[in-house]
Parts: C-alpha cells; sequence; structure tokens
C-alpha cells in the first residue's frame, strides 16, 4: 500500500542498464527528459521495443509513457520467463543490443526463458549474436551459470536495413551467482571466428577470413575462420557481409572483436559514421581491420574484451556476498556507465586499481547478494 | 603402598574376607564373570562380525548414520569478532526470569543487578560475550524476541508444569529459524516429596523431548538459597551456555538485525516544546548482527515501521572482548558489563534523561564535572570553565604538537586547502542552508561526540601522524568528558581495544545537543588548513548533515560540484575506526584516482538517496555534472567517450572505433604484443598475469609516499620486480595460493576440533578412525564443498584486509559484530512517550526487494491445537521475517490440473495454500499466524505456521460459478435461454461456453437474442429484456429443463495489510486491527445470516405422467405388422363371448357327470398310492440308516484290532530286533 517512491533518473542514457537493475532490485524508476530537445523527442523505437520485451518477460509490471515520450514511468514486476516468447526487436537496434539485459534477466527467472527474437542480427553498433555464443556464454561460466541450459541458434541472419534475421535464445534459471576471482588473462592459444555474407557473393566471406588470416598468422599459427554462407530464407531481407572473431587465452578468457557492412538504413538517423555512409567497405579492409580491432583487445588486456566489461561488472555485482576481483583492460566508457548505475541502484562500490605494468585495472567488489526470489519453491 | 609402609611400622589386624555365606558365594560369582569376560576380551575374534549380513547391515546403518548428521555447510561471513550473542530468557509470569538472569549476571560479573530492564551485555569469557535479555510475556514480545534469540532458556515453573507460553514461545521459534534451545526447570522445592520430584522431573523431561528431539537439554534449577539460585547450579548452567554452539540460521545470516539495548531521542528540545506530538529523531544503537550493513540499507523497527537511516556510525565497543593474552581465565578487570537500559552499570536509562552512575573513587574531579553539564542538559558552561577544561584536557603540549604540524602538512591532501576554501565559501554563501541544517546538525553532532571523542583519544595516543587541531579539541571537548585513561589505549592501535574501562564501567557522555558547540565547530571548519584529517572528518560529518537534510526536508544541495573533488575518504572520514599510517594513505590516494574519476563524489548515497526523494531539479543537475566534472584527470587518463555530458546519450556496449588503428603488419606493432600470444615468451607472459597477485599487495607499498621502514619494505619489493623475476613471481604467486589453502584447511581443522568438544562429533571422529576408508569415499564431496567454502572465506578475508578501512567500509558496509549508532528520523512520538526499556527493540534491515508490496503465497498449515479452522477473509496477524503485520488472507487448494481452488475454510488437518498482500518476504520465509494478540485468553495463541512458495503480483486463486438459466424459446435444438446473464454484453463475455441440463443434455452458449427471433416484449411495447442467450444443445431440450453453465471465476485476494504498531500505544494494551466477521456479529448483537434455500427439507416430487407414445400414421403405415402398434380399442363392456351362458341336452348332461365321476375316482386313488408309496420309502431309508450304522461300527471295531495286533507285531519286531 502507500504511494511508491520512484527513483528519479533524466535522460535516455544507460536505458538498459537502468532498467536492467530497477528489475532486478525491484525499484520502480521515472526517467525524464528523454530525448527532449531532439527534433524527434521521446523514446527511439529501440528503446520503447526494449521495453515492450521487459514487459512481456515480467509478472504485472507497470510502464507508463507521457504522449511526448520523454516522461517514462516504470515500475518493475517479477521476472517470470517462460518459454514459446516472441519479442520482435525492430530494426533500429540490432538484436545485440536486446540480449546483453535480457541474459542477466532470463538468469534471475522464475521459468528458463526460450524466447526468439526476431530483427537485426549482425550490426556493427552492437555485439554480433555471434559473439553471444563465442564470448559471453563462457564468461557466465565463470559465475557458475550451467552452460548446458544455454543456447543460442542463429536461424536466419539479417542485417540492416531491413532485418529479417531470427536466434532462438535459451537461458537456464540461477539461485545465485558466484563470485570470482578472475584475474588471469593467460596468453591467447587460438583464434577461431565467422564470417558470414548474406545476400552476397561467397567470394566476400573468403576475401574477409583471407585478410584476417593475414595479419594473425605472423602471431599464431591455430586460427581458424569459418564462413558461413547464407542464402534465401536464411539471409533475412538485407544484403550485408561481416565478421566476428574470438581469441580464446590459455586461461579460458575469450575477447572478442566483430563488425558488420552492411547499407545503413536511410531514415532519421544522421550521425551514422562516415565510412558506411558512402560506399561499403572493401572485404579484405574489413578482415583487415577486424583483425586489428582484435589484436588492439588482446593488447589491453584483461580477461574480457571493452564490450563486455559492462556486462562483467555487472555480473560482478550480482554475484552473492563474497569478494569477486577481475582484471580488465582500458576501462570503457560503457563500463564505466554501468559501474556508475551498479552504484546508483545496487550500492555496490568497485575497488578500482590500475595496474600500471600492464596497463590493465583490477576491479574489486563485494557482490550484493543478489537471489533469485522469483523462483518458486515446493 | 601407603598401606603397606603403614603396615610395617604397626601391625593391624588384616582383613579377613569371608569364606562362606552369601556374601562370599557372591563374591566368587563375580569372581568367575570376571574372569570370563577377561578372556573373552582377550579374544580377539570375538567381537569381529560373524555373519555377513549383519557387518553389512551395520555398517550401512554407521553410514546412515553419518549421512543424517552432515548438513549441507554454510558459509559463514562473519570475519571479525562476533557479537554478543543473545541469550533470551523466556517463561510465564512468575517462574523466575528476571531472578535467572539477576544470578548469572552474578555469576559472570559479581555485580548485583536491581532491575532486569533492556538488554545485558557481559563479557563471559576470554572469546565470548553474552546478551542477556528477558523476553516480555506478550505474543508480540515472544515473536520479537524469538527472532533475535541466539539461545533461548525457556523457564519452566516444575511445581505447576508445562504452560501455554512455553510452547507457543516453541512454535514461534521454531517458524523463525530454530535457534538453541534450553529448558530451565524452578520452582523444585515445592515438592516435598523426593520420589514425586524425580517422577515430575522424568515426565517434563519426557515431554519437553518430544517437543524439540530426543536428549534436548533440560536443566534443573532446586531451589532457592537467599532469595537467588543456588550457585553451583548457575555455575553449571553458565558453563552450559558457554560450551553452546550456535549454527548460523538462514533468515539472519541474510539480513543485518540489531538488538538496541540504547535508544535515545534526539530531537532538538524546541521542535518538542513546540508541538510535543512532533515527530522525533532517534538513535538507536546496539551490536550489528546478522550480515553486513550498506549504508543504503532500509530497516525495519518492529512494531514501529520501516524507515531509511539518516545516519550510521560505528562505534567503538562498549564491551570489548579482552586482550588476547595469553593467560587463563578473566581478570575481573575484563568481566565487563554494559547495560543501559538496566539501572545498574554506567546509565541509568530514564524517559527523558540518562543518569551516569560513577564510583567515587573513578572520579577525576577536574574532568569529570563535564559530565554534570552533560546531565542536566540544556544548561550553558560557563565560557571560562570550558577554557580551562579544554586546557586541561590537552595531552600533547604546544611543542609538540608544532612538531607535528610538519608532518600533518606533508600528508596533506593536496586538495584539501581547496577544499576548506570550498567549506569556507559554502558556509558564506548560504548561510540558510546552514540555518537549516543546523538543528540537525546538532543531533548530528550529538552522534559525532562519541567517535569524536575515540578519535580524539586515538589521535593524541596514536600520537605520530597529526596534531590535533585545538578547534577540533575544544569543540570535543566542549560536549564530551574525556576518557579517563586513555593511555592503555596507545598500546594498541585498533579502536576495539581502545577504550579502556573500570571494573565494568565506561562513562559515556549523554546529552541531547546544545547549540552552542555548534557555532564552534562551523569557523573551525573555516580556518582550519593544516590537519586534513580531522577536517575531512567535520566534513564528513558536514556534508553528511547536508544529506540528510536533502533527504529529509527537500532542500537543495547547491554544494554539489565543489563536493565532487572531495577525496574519498570524505565520506566515510566520520568512521571513528579510520586509523591510517602514511603508508596506507598514500596508497590509498593512488588508487583513489580511478575510482574518484569513475563515481565522482565520494559521498556515493548521497546521489541516490536523494533521487529517490522528490525532484529536485538541482540535485539531477549535480548529478549530470559529474558525468563531466574531472576534466583535466579525465583527460589524463584518456577516458573520452563520455564526453558532451549529453543525458541522451546512445547506449552501446561497443566502443571500437575503426579510425585509429595501428598498422598491424609492421613488425615492432605486432611484435609488441607477441608476449600476449603462446608463441612468444610465456615466462614473460606469466609475469605478467602474475603481475597482478603481487601488485595487489604491493600496490599498498609504492605510493608516492614512503615511510622510513616501509619504504625499505617497498624497495626490497621493487628489486624483485626489476630482477628479472619472472620465475620469482611465479613462485610468489604459487606461496600466495598455497598460504591462502594452508589457512583454510587450518580453519577447517579448528572448526573440525572445536566441534569435537560436543559428543555428537566425536563419535564422528571415532568414526573416521574406524571406517577409514569408507569416509575417505563418503564425504568426499562434503569435504570439497566444505573446503572450497573455507577457501572462499580465506579470499574473502585477505582481500578485505588489502583495503584500508574506509574504502571496506565503503564496499562491504559495516561489519557485523560492530557496535553502531543508528539515526531514524521522523518516527512517530509514541515511539518515545511509550517506550518501554523492558521490550527489546529490534531493527532488521530490510533486504532485497522486501520493501515491495505484493500477494504471498505461502503452504499454510493450522496448528493443530488451535480449536477452530481459519476463515477466508477472516483478518490474521502474521509474522513474517522481521515484520508483523494484519492481514486478509484467502485458502485455497491446488487442484490435480494446477488449478488454485478458493477455499472457504482451511482444511482440518491439511496444508493448504494461502495468498495474502503484504511486504514481499522472499521464499522459503517461516510465517506465523496469530488471531488475538490478548493476553487473557487461556487458549493456544499461534493459529497456524506457514512458509512463503512465492510472491506474486497478481493473485490467482478461482472459484467455482453456475449460472443458472431456463428457457423461453425452444425451436429444434436450439433454445434461448433466459435469467442466465443479466445483459448482452455478459452473454457476449461467455460465447462458447459449455451448458448443460438437469437431464444431461450438453449443449453450448451461441450469442445474445435476436429480438425478432424470441424477445417478444418489444413488440408488445415493453423493453427488449437483454441478456437472453441463443444456446444449442445436443438434443431438444424442454420447457422444464434448467440449464446450468459452470465456470471459475476469479476471486480477488483483498488488498489490505496493516503493520502492527505495538510499540506505539502502551504496552499492556492489547493492539485492536481489523476485527473478523465473527467479532463484528458479536459485538453488534447480529445473527449469523441464513438462506433458506440452504435448509434441508424433505423432497416431495410428483410422480411424473407421461403421455403415450404416438406414432404417426406415415409412420405407421411403413412399419411391418410386427412392429405396428396393436391397440385394441379399451371397451367398456365385456364381450359378447364372454356374456352368453351354454344350455347342455340330458345325455350330454349325463355324460358329462359320468366323466367328472371317474375322474374324481381315479384321482382319489392315485392320492391313496401316493401316500402309500411315501411311507414305504420312508421305512427302507430308516433300516437302511440303522444298518449303515451298524456296519460303522463293526468297520471301527475291525480296524482297531487290526491296528493292535499290528502294533503287537511291531513291537514284537522291535523286540527281537533289540535283542
Amino acid at each position: 500500500m502507500g504511494k511508491i517512491t520512484y527513483k528519479r533518473l533524466k535522460g535516455s542514457q544507460n536505458m538498459r542498464q537502468r532498467l536492467l537493475l530497477a528489475t532486478l532490485k525491484s525499484t520502480p524508476v521515472l526517467i525524464e527528459d528523454i530525448h527532449a530537445d531532439d527534433t524527434l523527442p521521446g523514446l527511439r523505437p529501440h528503446e520503447i521495443s526494449l521495453l515492450r520485451l521487459f514487459e512481456k518477460l515480467t509478472d504485472d509490471c507497470l510502464i507508463e509513457i507521457n504522449e511526448t515520450g520523454t516522461k517514462l514511468k516504470y515500475k518493475p514486476g517479477i521476472i517470470v520467463g517462460g518459454s514459446h516468447l516472441v519479442h520482435d526487436c525492430g530494426v533500429s537496434r540490432a538484436i545485440g543490443y536486446f540480449l546483453e539485459p535480457l541474459i542477466l534477466l532470463g538468469l534471475f527467472a522464475r521459468k528458463t526463458l526460450v524466447i526468439i527474437l526476431k530483427g537485426i542480427t549482425n550490426d556493427s553498433k552492437d555485439p554480433s549474436v555471434d559473439t553471444f555464443r563465442s564470448t559471453t556464454f563462457p564468461l557466465l561460466k565463470h559465475f557458475g551459470v550451467p552452460s548446458e541450459g544455454l543456447k543460442l541458434e542463429i536461424k536466419s541472419r539479417g542485417v540492416s536495413p531491413h532485418g529479417g534475421g531470427e536466434v532462438h535464445l535459451a537461458i537456464p534459471t540461477v539461485q545465485h551467482l558466484t563470485a570470482t576471482m578472475w584475474t588471469d588473462e593467460g596468453m591467447v592459444k587460438r583464434i577461431r571466428g565467422e564470417a558470414f555474407t548474406t545476400r552476397v557473393s561467397v567470394q566476400l566471406g573468403n576475401e574477409m577470413i583471407y585478410a584476417a588470416r593475414g595479419i594473425f598468422n605472423r602471431l599464431l599459427p591455430d586460427v581458424y575462420i569459418a564462413s558461413d554462407y547464407r542464402k534465401r530464407s536464411e539471409a533475412g531481407n538485407s544484403s550485408g557481409y561481416g565478421i566476428s572473431l574470438v581469441a580464446e587465452t590459455t586461461s579460458g578468457c575469450c575477447i572478442s572483436a566483430d563488425t558488420t557492412v552492411s547499407y545503413p538504413r536511410g531514415d532519421e538517423e544522421e550521425d551514422i559514421e562516415g565510412e558506411e555512409k558512402k560506399e561499403l567497405i572493401p572485404a579484405a579492409d574489413v578482415g583487415e581491420k577486424l583483425a586489428s580491432v582484435l589484436l588492439e583487445e588482446i593488447e589491453k588486456g584483461g580477461v574480457v574484451d571493452s564490450t563486455h566489461q559492462g556486462l562483467l561488472f555487472l555480473l560482478c555485482a550480482l554475484c552473492v556476498n563474497d569478494v569477486s576481483k577481475v582484471r580488465v583492460g582500458k576501462l570503457s566508457p560503457y563500463g564505466i556507465e554501468t559501474l556508475r548505475e551498479i552504484r546508483d541502484f545496487l550500492d555496490v562500490q568497485f575497488v578500482i586499481k590500475p595496474d600500471p605494468s600492464t596497463g590493465t585495472v583490477i576491479l574489486k567488489c563485494w557482490g550484493s547478494g543478489m537471489k533469485n526470489l522469483s523462483r518458486k519453491t515446493t | 603402598m601407603a598401606m603397606d609402609s603403614g603396615a610395617d611400622g604397626q601391625s593391624h589386624k588384616a582383613h579377613r574376607s569371608r569364606h562362606s555365606g552369601a556374601s562370599a558365594k557372591k563374591k566368587t560369582k563375580a569372581k568367575n564373570k570376571d574372569q570370563n569376560s577377561d578372556q573373552k576380551q582377550q579374544n580377539p575374534k570375538a567381537f569381529a562380525f560373524r555373519s555377513n549380513a549383519k557387518a553389512k547391515r551395520l555398517q550401512s546403518r554407521a553410514v546412515e548414520k553419518e549421512q543424517r548428521r552432515l548438513h549441507l555447510p554454510v558459509i559463514d561471513r562473519s570475519y571479525g569478532e562476533l557479537p554478543p550473542f543473545v541469550v533470551v530468557v523466556q517463561g510465564p509470569p512468575q517462574v523466575g526470569k528476571s531472578l535467572l538472569i539477576k544470578t548469572l549476571v552474578k555469576h559472570y560479573t559479581k555485580h548485583n543487578l536491581p532491575d532486569v530492564r533492556g538488554p545485558i551485555t557481559i563479557v563471559s569469557g576470554k572469546q565470548r560475550r553474552l546478551q542477556f535479555v528477558e523476553c516480555p510475556n506478550d505474543i508480540n514480545g515472544m515473536i520479537d524476541a524469538a527472532k533475535f534469540a541466539d539461545l533461548a532458556l525457556l523457564l519452566i515453573d516444575g511445581s505447576y508444569g508445562f504452560e501455554m507460553e512455553t510452547f507457543e514461545f516453541l512454535n514461534i521459534l521454531q517458524v523463525h529459524g530454530f535457534p538453541k534451545v534450553m529448558g530451565v526447570l524452578t520452582h523444585l522445592d515445592k515438592f516435598k516429596d523426593v520420589k514425586k520430584l524425580k517422577k515430575t522431573k522424568q515426565r517434563l523431561k519426557h515431554r519437553f523431548w518430544t517437543e524439540i528431539y530426543d536428549g534436548a537439554k533440560l536443566f534443573y534449577l532446586s531451589g532457592l538459597i537467599h532469595g537467588k539460585y543456588p550457585k553451583r547450579e548457575v555455575h553449571n548452567l553458565a558453563r552450559f551456555i558457554s560450551v553452546m554452539k550456535f549454527p548460523p540460521l538462514s533468515w539472519r545470516t541474510s539480513h543485518p538485525y540489531i538488538l538496541v539495548d540504547r535508544f535515545e531521542d534526539v530531537t532538538p528540545p524546541e521542535r518538542v516544546q513546540m508541538n510535543s506530538k512532533c515527530d522525533r529523531n532517534v538513535t538507536l544503537y546496539g551490536y550489528l548482527r546478522g550480515c553486513n550493513l550498506k549504508k543504503g540499507t532500509k530497516i525495519h523497527i518492529a512494531g514501529v515501521g520501516d524507515f531509511s537511516l539518516a545516519g550510521v556510525t560505528g562505534l567503538s565497543d562498549p564491551c570489548p572482548l579482552p586482550s588476547a593474552a595469553k593467560k587463563k581465565g578473566l581478570r575481573d578487570k575484563e568481566k565487563l558489563f554494559y547495560a543501559p537500559m538496566s539501572g545498574l552499570g554506567d546509565l541509568l536509562y530514564d524517559k527523558d534523561a540518562v543518569y551516569i552512575n560513577i564510583n567515587d573513587h573513578f572520579v577525576q574531579y577536574s574532568k569529570v564535572d563535564e559530565m554534570g553539564g552533560t546531565t542536566n542538559k540544556g544548561n550553558k558552561r560557563d565560557v571560562g570553565e570550558a577554557l580551562v577544561k579544554s586546557l586541561q584536557t590537552i595531552k600533547n603540549p604546544i611543542d609538540e604538537k608544532l612538531e607535528k604540524s610538519k608532518i600533518s602538512l606533508f600528508s596533506q591532501n593536496p586538495n584539501s586547502s581547496l577544499e576548506a576554501e570550498d567549506h569556507n565559501r559554502d558556509s558564506d554563501e548560504a548561510p540558510k542552508l546552514i540555518r537549516d541544517i543546523e538543528p540537525l546538525k546538532q543531533y548530528q553532532s550529538n552522534g559525532e561526540e562519541d567517535e569524536s571523542e575515540f578519535d580524539l583519544d586515538s589521535s593524541e595516543s596514536s600520537d605520530q601522524d597529526e596534531g590535533v587541531p585545538e578547534g577540533a579539541m575544544l569543540k570535543s571537548e566542549g560536549r564530551n568528558f574525556e576518557e579517563g585513561n586513555a593511555d592503555a589505549s596507545e598500546r594498541l592501535g585498533r579502536v576495539k581495544e581502545q577504550v579502556e574501562f573500570h571494573n565494568g564501567r565506561k562513562r559515556r557522555k549523554a546529552i541531547f545537543g546544545d547549540g552552542v558547540d555548534h557555532s564552534n565547530l562551523k569557523s573551525n571548519e573555516g580556518d582550519e588548513d593544516d590537519d586534513d584529517d580531522d577536517d575531512d572528518n567535520d566534513e564528513g560529518e558536514n556534508d553528511r548533515s547536508n544529506e540528510d537534510n536533502e533527504s529529509c526536508s527537500g532542500s537543495e544541495f547547491s554544494d554539489g560540484d565543489e563536493e565532487d573533488l572531495k577525496s574519498e575518504d570524505d565520506g566515510m572520514g566520520n568512521i571513528s575506526k579510520w586509523r591510517a599510517s602514511l603508508v596506507e594513505r598514500a596508497s590509498k590516494k593512488q588508487n583513489i584516482n580511478l575510482m574518484q574519476l569513475v563515481y565522482g563524489k565520494s559521498a556515493s548515497t548521497s546521489n541516490t538517496s536523494a533521487n529517490e526523494v522528490k525532484d529536485d531539479s538541482e540535485n539531477e543537475e549535480s548529478d549530470e555534472d559529474e558525468f563531466f566534472k574531472p576534466k583535466g584527470q579525465r583527460a589524463k587518463n584518456s577516458i573520452e567517450g563520455l564526453d558532451g555530458g549529453n543525458i541522451n546519450t546512445e547506449d552501446c556496449s561497443k566502443s571500437t572505433k575503426f579510425s585509429e588503428l595501428k598498422n598491424w603488419k609492421e613488425e615492432e606493432v605486432y611484435e609488441s604484443i607477441r608476449d600476449r600470444f603462446v608463441t612468444g615468451d610465456w615466462s614473460k607472459g606469466a609475469l605478467r598475469n602474475q603481475m597482478l597477485e603481487a601488485k595487489t599487495e604491493e600496490d599498498d607499498m609504492d605510493g608516492d609516499f614512503e615511510d622510513l621502514e616501509t619504504g625499505e619494505k617497498h624497495e626490497s619489493h621493487q628489486k624483485d620486480d626489476s630482477s628479472n623475476g619472472g620465475i620469482q613471481k611465479e613462485d610468489d604467486d604459487a606461496i600466495e595460493e598455497r598460504r591462502l589453502k594452508k589457512l583454510a584447511l587450518r580453519a577447517k581443522f579448528d572448526a573440525h576440533y572445536d566441534g569435537s568438544e560436543s559428543p555428537e562429533e566425536e563419535t564422528d571422529v571415532q568414526n573416521g578412525g574406524k571406517f577409514h576408508r569408507s569416509q575417505a569415499n563418503d564425504s568426499g564431496y562434503y569435504d570439497k564443498l566444505k573446503e572450497e567454502i573455507e577457501l572462499q572465506k580465506q579470499i574473502n578475508i585477505a582481500e578485505l584486509e588489502d583495503l584500508d578501512e574506509t574504502t571496506r567500509l565503503e564496499i562491504e558496509g559495516f561489519r557485523t559484530g560492530m557496535y553502531l549508532r543508528l539515526e531514524v528520523h521522523d518516527v512517530p512520538f509514541e515511539m518515545i512517550e511509550y517506550f518501554d526499556p523492558c521490550h527489546p527493540i529490534l531493527v532488521g534491515g530490510i533486504g532485497l526487494g522486501e520493501e515491495n508490496v505484493g500477494y504471498m503465497q505461502t503452504r499454510l498449515k493450522r496448528h493443530r491445537w488451535h480449536k477452530k479452522v481459519l476463515k477466508t477473509r477472516d483478518p490474521i496477524i502474521v509474522s513474517i521475517g522481521w515484520r508483523r503485520y494484519q492481514t486478509t488472507p484467502v485458502y485455497a487448494i491446488e487442484d490435480q490440473n494446477g488449478r488454485h481452488r478458493m477455499l472457504k475454510y482451511t482444511p482440518e488437518h491439511m496444508h493448504c495454500l494461502a495468498m495474502f498482500w503484504g511486504p514481499l518476504a522472499p521464499p522459503k520465509t517461516g510465517v506465523l499466524a496469530v488471531q488475538n494478540l490478548s493476553n487473557n485468553q487461556a487458549a493456544f495463541r499461534i493459529i497456524a505456521t506457514a512458509y512463503v512458495l512465492e510472491f506474486n503480483h497478481a493473485a490467482r486463486i478461482v472459484k467455482k460459478i453456475k449460472l443458472v438459466g431456463y428457457p423461453c424459446k425452444i425451436f429444434k435444438k436450439t433454445a434461448l435461454i433466459k435469467d442466465m446473464f443479466t445483459s448482452d454484453l455478459e452473454v457476449a463475455r461467455f460465447e462458447g461456453a459449455a451448458i448443460r441440463t438437469v437431464s444431461g443434455i450438453r449443449g453450448q452458449v451461441k450469442k445474445a437474442a435476436k429480438e425478432e427471433i424470441g424477445n417478444q416484449p418489444k413488440k408488445k411495447g415493453g423493453q427488449a429484456r437483454e441478456g437472453i442467450a441463443r444456446c444449442t444443445f445436443e438434443d431438444r431440450i424442454l420447457m422444464s429443463d434448467i440449464v446450468f453453465l459452470r465456470a471459475w471465476t476469479q476471486v480477488e485476494v483483498p488488498q489490505f495489510y496493516n503493520p502492527l504498531t505495538t510499540s506505539l500505544q502502551p504496552r499492556q494494551k492489547t493492539w485492536l486491527g481489523m476485527k473478523t466477521v465473527a467479532e463484528l456479529r458479536r459485538e453488534h448483537n447480529l445473527s449469523i445470516p441464513v438462506n433458506k434455500d440452504s435448509f434441508y427439507k424433505p423432497i416431495e416430487r410428483k410422480a411424473r405422467k407421461f403421455n403415450t407414445l404416438v406414432i404417426p400414421k406415415a409412420l405407421q403405415a411403413d412399419l411391418p405388422f410386427e412392429s405396428k402398434p396393436k391397440n385394441i380399442p379399451h371397451r367398456k363392456r365385456p364381450l359378447l363371448e364372454d356374456r352368453r351362458a351354454v344350455v347342455m341336452e340330458p345325455h350330454e348332461r349325463k355324460v358329462h357327470a359320468l366323466v367328472q365321476h371317474l375322474q374324481l375316482i381315479r384321482n382319489d386313488k392315485m392320492k391313496k398310492r401316493k401316500l402309500k408309496e411315501e411311507q414305504k420309502r420312508k421305512e427302507v431309508e430308516a433300516q437302511r440308516a440303522k444298518d449303515e450304522q451298524v456296519l460303522r461300527k463293526r468297520r471301527r471295531e475291525e480296524r482297531q484290532e487290526r491296528y493292535r495286533e499290528q502294533d503287537k507285531l511291531k513291537k514284537k519286531i522291535r523286540r527281537h530286533v533289540e535283542a
């Protein structure tokens, strides 16, 4: 009873983490000034889609949006999960955008989550679905998530602008996450990857692979990049190509990089990167560049790449009441934002110590002791 | 031997043992027996298993026992000193509870306790403290006491027997995680007859055992000596208590809680004067138990409600454990006790004041008279007096201070001067703000006194780091009385040992805030710039109070941006424990840089707490500022991408830039990361990995500042680093890991060893010896689990030890076992007014998501001693977690298909589901239900127990509904049904629903009936009748049929809960909440409404008349003749044939008569013959029976004869043979 006190926030930044943490901690939030100064004010389509997804997964959550869409009231419900769910992610952001919060939600749901996500599978902005399979799932293993239940099947690939991809995701539930001491980054022992092409020639994929191997071969012989040629119904609605690479180390860390090249969606987004605006980058260049990106990620050090920092911190903060210690490379902006959100929502602070000799950062935290409360007891 | 020697000296008559008689016989018997047994024992095979099966059985039993003993190991996350164990003494009135506490306290401390009020903390051993609490006699008090008890002493009047209170309390304990229980029988001196006493003891013991477990300890206190329990018995009881082990209980290990042993009202007196019923600010003191308490945690005060903490401070332990010197037992000096609410000890707790008791010979008058000032609060002290006192209290002469000032300058925070300035400006700029804060600050300062007091002591005593600012000293001096002898504390750097006690007396100040000093404090802040430590401290305080103020009044927090720059420790500086060596400080400064960058502002909680309250855009702005605040540093660390401070930045986890890539084709570029690959130099790669382990240890060392001794250390490490060191590092790492493992093992062993004291464990050890192999196999997993847990614990300890106090506090919150002071604002004044120290206050931390309200589903069972079943929607009072509230449950049961069907009443002896609305509790939490809180009812007050299955936002309990309708028009197989629905809308809702007539004809609802079909009333001028449904059936129904629609309808669970506010009213008054329907009826003298239709009446059924079957003519024509209805028309008159008369001829008549005669004769003959035959047969039969009998007799005789012959023959043969 009584009135609900909302936690007040501003702006659409970190919407995902905010909604996620609010749901996990069950704190109602009120977000104001969402894209208030833009020419098209209000929530973006992908944000709305994200809210829909949250609504779908939770029981009795309350979402209120004002007419202009600049103000959002969110009262979380209980995370239910369940199977036979379908969600259309739209084409404004890739599925990766939705997957990141979805994984954590799924872990703390009442029932095992089995969901079909439709939309853009590969994108240059968000981690691709291949990366989730190759890097994110092994990452979860360190926190005591059983690897059997984790599944991500790519039924069809879709790239921007029209999407059309479909993935099947299954996430098991956990009682709680276990703390981890994960500071040994190890040495890269092998590099794996997947190059895909949709509605374009197979040759492009091979070019990418060839170029990427050219870079790696100087450092490591164990490089294997598979090619995934999709056509017809499996290839979605647009043409494009991309590559995702993952470097595995001797201590079981996965460092990944991925990118996709396709025609940008020509609508309201004006601030798309320059190179994509005009011509598409040649496949060979893409392979080479992405290989370089991966090497740079490796150079930065840490047990995860910069993309996964946020997720890593979230997982650490959601652990049982034990000390978790992880090592990451340079803190990414997203990681920093996540750290702040964690502080605000979960009241968990990290001790951040730089390790100047390697240029890495060591983070330590005392887990918040989150338990899966929505699970039913018998 | 002695005898022998004696015998040598003097000849005694030797003992002559008996050689005959009863006793001699007995002796020999015993001797023989002994010998026998000896022989047996000498036989090694004697006790080996003879039978294979038996051996197997025995072993399997042993294994089974072993398995039953195992529990899932629970990780114990309390790392420091344990809080005192709470011993709750419970029993019915007049059973001797207070007396037991008094005698126990006397036993431990040699002090007489006049009155038992509130918790009494004592040091009972070198490693153990106890807190005695008397359980109040009302059910609320019992419930609360059960929630914090570690050990419950159940006092039972032996002369009377068990009383309901004991069983009620046991039940409550069971529901809230069963802590240890020990029964104590008193009043045993009432028995004059020894035999009766023995029998009673036996009986009570067995009854007690059935309730707990076989072998549960029941202690006997035989009587009173000088009005106290016998010393020896109390001593024994104390020993039982001292060896008691307390298993962790799951609810408590996951929630912080505090048993309040000191409670103060710190509302500014002006406010109270203005309005005596204004909301109060209170401070609550007590040991933190359960788990760590974070600053942002909300709390629940049992019987009052939920509050957010306005401030938490860790205080020094008022009743510390003795220092760990090697000696046996406790010194008298260390037998401390602390009971501020009781009369004895240092404080006498009164409603509106605290009186302090000091023995005269401990008083040092020059310092103590401040206390006089403190006790009559509000009195302003003389300025001169204060000055003199300030001089007296200075420990360090001025020259010393000057010396140290240099050091403090050196260790000064680079931006501290800036801060000070800022602060100065702030205070100038916003006097109004400070005005606002002022009252708040005052009581804030109240709490601060404590800490600053200790701070002061220690800073003086530790006297290496910095000089004590005069201002600060003045301030603290102004309100504090000086600690008597702080010199003892100098030995020990830790705060826990800092306070020295005199014979269990610790003097504490007690003021409710006097405004004078505050200005002092403020001015302090303005001009002090030489000491950053205390400065920080004050700022932190100020800062905090600012926040506090904000959070409660919503005033604006204008100086946020300056605060941002402050170093991390500011917010935490107020912890008196904070004590860092210079090295630590230096290292901290270094690693704070990154944390500062990430988290910006120091006071982390301010952000959120402020956010949570009403909207203050200012605050948000400060929040927003934070993102692009520390520009310089951020640039330095090259963390860009947060640029723009745009609150609507795109949410993207990927941040790769393709534009600025190195050219990885160049050799030097790719060779630079060669070592990150397995193809590179492994030792270098390993070095890189291991660095961090060593690094973390060493980080502390290489700050930008070095002390002399540590500097040396540091250098040596550096050497290690610089000299190739790869292998060295590896070794280091390995060593570190080994060390951890060793520690874990040791701890495990310790745990095991400790356990072996209890008999249970001992057997286990023996078992281990016996079945060495089997155990290794069996409990391998268990051991592994235990080891893992222990390892994790050691890791945690190691990692946390690494941090300095401030950061540690920030990271893990206040540790368990700390003595905390909680400040809570806006508490209803009734809590103060009706505060009763005999009712302990329980403060529980609220866990994740527990402040939300929703529906909870519980599995409930009515208590078997409650006489009635429970009715759905009758209000009950439940106790879940820390809370007690009244709610209205709806009972249900799960059907086979998973449907939750509502029950009107709980089942008699079965579990059922109960769903109710209230603040959520995590699944598996125990629930206790009572209906009546009053003390005067004789019966058992606990009505049901339950536990939470899940929580839900939506209730999904259904009940059966039966809609009844009547046909109003029947077509062929379609009928219009009326009275089933009231509107067309309703019909639309039920389209497609299955229906059935009484006669069993099934059908379906189609649609609302159209007017033209059957809805005549409109034609006749009336309104069209709504709610007539068109239904189809599998057969044509009759007008006399009744049509049913059976469906399930959602049952609404009332959204009602009413927190029990028992602390906000006089304790003797029973709390009144929502009444049950029955109570209301009784009160208003209303009878139970009865539905006449529900009465059973004799059933009267009219015989049903059926019309005859009519076959249509056309059909009849087609039928074969056989099947044609052959209905002969019914005649009234008999047929002609029947009616006519027969007349015979004379001849005919003669013939007819003759025939008749002949027949008669024949019949007669036949009859006679028959009779004769019958007789004959009977005779024959009789004869035969006779013969038979004779024959049988003869045969028998023959047989006998034959047998006799045979027998004789046999005998003869045998005789022959034998011969």
